[in-house]
């Protein structure tokens, strides 16, 4: 069936993008839950090439609204960087530290800044990709990421 | 190719196996390899796609409400019509309305006791609810009225407002012309914003935009009321056409000049004799077919 073939394609896209938007404290996975929702009980009024843009519009309008009742309790919402194990002490201390400063970097993006870069560069979607998610020219990505990727490495060469 | 080049080729994964060598021997390789692999610590959590996928197609049933737009809608509806028609129920005036057609009279009472003599061809509307606040009366036409004493009581009409306190007095309101006459206690008259206040025995007459004030005969009523009807210094136009009115006839009086001023009076039971009234003191004669009656000079 199209719908679970789309389904299994894009839920988890989705869920990233709002993930690296808002961060993990709003529940992004149950706004890319209830975005898909809405796309299969309106399936027959949305076109299958629009369907895409769909969900990740209301996904991220279902987001924004929940910011709007959250405002304060975003600002001190963090990414928070996976456990791992399997290295050298002194290595661990050293990754570590690097990574609380790359978390530190991250935070201190702009919120479209952190969007693209991190889809980029995690989700390994190219330029296009994400243009066409923002809804914005494949250039204005291109800056964003570029802008991103200046700022972190000077933030972690000061800090 | 240039550094910056190479490193917007990496970020877009766009690097050709010979540029990714040439950005490996790059100073900023291994720095940016570095943040690569560290950035992947951040990577969002897997979600269990089977699982929402599931939740998400199995909802659809609670979730979907195919007319659940509609029934709201239909409440506010019902609320808005319920709500509206109370509104005008309340508020619109409740007009009672009496007409006279061609060649009949009627009497009516207001809820005052005040009296109106409604003559042809007229129609007389007022709001009964209202009555008690303010005592008005629209008129299309001719009347005349037996005022009861109490509050001001207006006659509106097309062309000007008639206003009393207790008289009686008659208005008359037909195409190009606005008349009152007073008979009794005093009337104001109020035309294109000017004022005149009439004494018994006075007349107040509109004819083609003109106006004329005048004293008359003493009569204690109109004479229509009393089934004829009269005329002083009138065109004769008006006399047709009040004649047409009374009997219900039409007039065709083609190669006379019907704005020659008359004076003079008619009766409303006896045709011949109403026509010969109209007829005979300017030298006309008269030919009647059916519904129709042709003037003709002598």
């Amino acid at each position: 069936m199209m719908f679970s073939s789309f389904f299994k394609k894009h839920y988890q896209s989705l869920y990233s993008y709002l993930y690296y938007k808002f961060g993990d404290y709003l529940n992004p996975e149950d706004k890319a839950q209830e975005a898909f929702s809405k796309l299969w009980q309106n399936c027959g009024k949305v076109k299958p090439e629009k369907a895409k843009s769909y969900v990740f519009t209301i996904g991220n309008n279902m987001m924004l609204n929940e910011v709007k009742h959250h405002k304060v309790v975003l600002q001190h919402q963090k990414i928070k960087p996976k456990s791992h194990t399997n290295e050298s002490p002194e290595f661990l201390m050293q990754e570590q530290e690097y990574l609380q400063k790359l978390e530190r970097a991250i935070e201190n993006l702009t919120e479209s800044e952190r969007t693209a870069f991190l889809m980029n560069r995690i989700e390994g979607k190219r330029h296009k990709e994400i243009a066409a998610i923002l809804g914005i020219s494949s250039k204005a990505v291109e800056k964003r990421i570029y802008r991103a990727l200046g700022k972190l490495r000077e933030e972690i060469k000061e800090l | 190719m240039r550094r910056e080049d190479l490193i917007q080729k990496w970020l877009d994964h766009a690097l050709t196996p010979e540029e990714f060598e040439a950005f490996k021997q790059l100073e900023d390789y291994e720095e940016l390899t570095k943040m690569q692999s560290a950035l992947q610590y951040f990577k969002a959590p897997e979600v269990d796609v089977d699982a929402a996928y599931n939740t998400v197609t199995t909802t659809r049933k609670d979730t979907s409400k195919p007319t659940s737009w509609f029934k709201p809608l239909l409440k506010i509806a019902a609320i808005l019509v319920i709500g509206f028609g109370t509104y005008l129920y309340a508020t619109l005036p409740t007009l009672t309305t009496h007409e006279t057609i061609a060649a009949n009279k009627t009497l009516v009472k207001l809820p005052d006791t005040s009296e109106v003599a409604l003559n042809a061809v007229s129609s007389l509307s007022f709001d009964e609810d209202a009555w008690e606040e303010k005592r008005e009366v629209n008129l299309d036409g001719e009347a005349y009225f037996k005022v009861a004493k109490g509050k001001t009581f207006n006659v509106i009409t097309d062309d000007g407002i008639v206003t009393v306190l207790g008289t009686e007095f008659n208005v008359k309101q037909r195409d190009d012309l606005f008349e009152v006459f007073c008979y009794e206690g005093s009337v104001k008259v109020t035309y294109n914003d000017t004022s005149v206040v009439l004494k018994p025995g006075q007349r107040y007459l509109i004819l083609d935009g003109k106006e004329f004030r005048n004293e008359e005969e003493n009569r204690k009523e109109p004479t229509w009321i009393h089934n004829e009807s009269s005329f002083k210094s009138l065109p004769l136009q008006e006399v047709i056409q009040e004649f047409e009115r009374q009997y219900n006839v039409t007039v065709k009086a083609n190669n006379i000049d019907t704005s020659q001023i008359v004076t003079g009076s008619f009766t409303h039971s006896d045709i011949d004799a109403a026509l010969q009234a109209i007829t005979m003191p300017l030298k006309l004669k008269y030919q009647k077919k059916q519904n129709s009656i042709i003037l003709k000079r002598d």
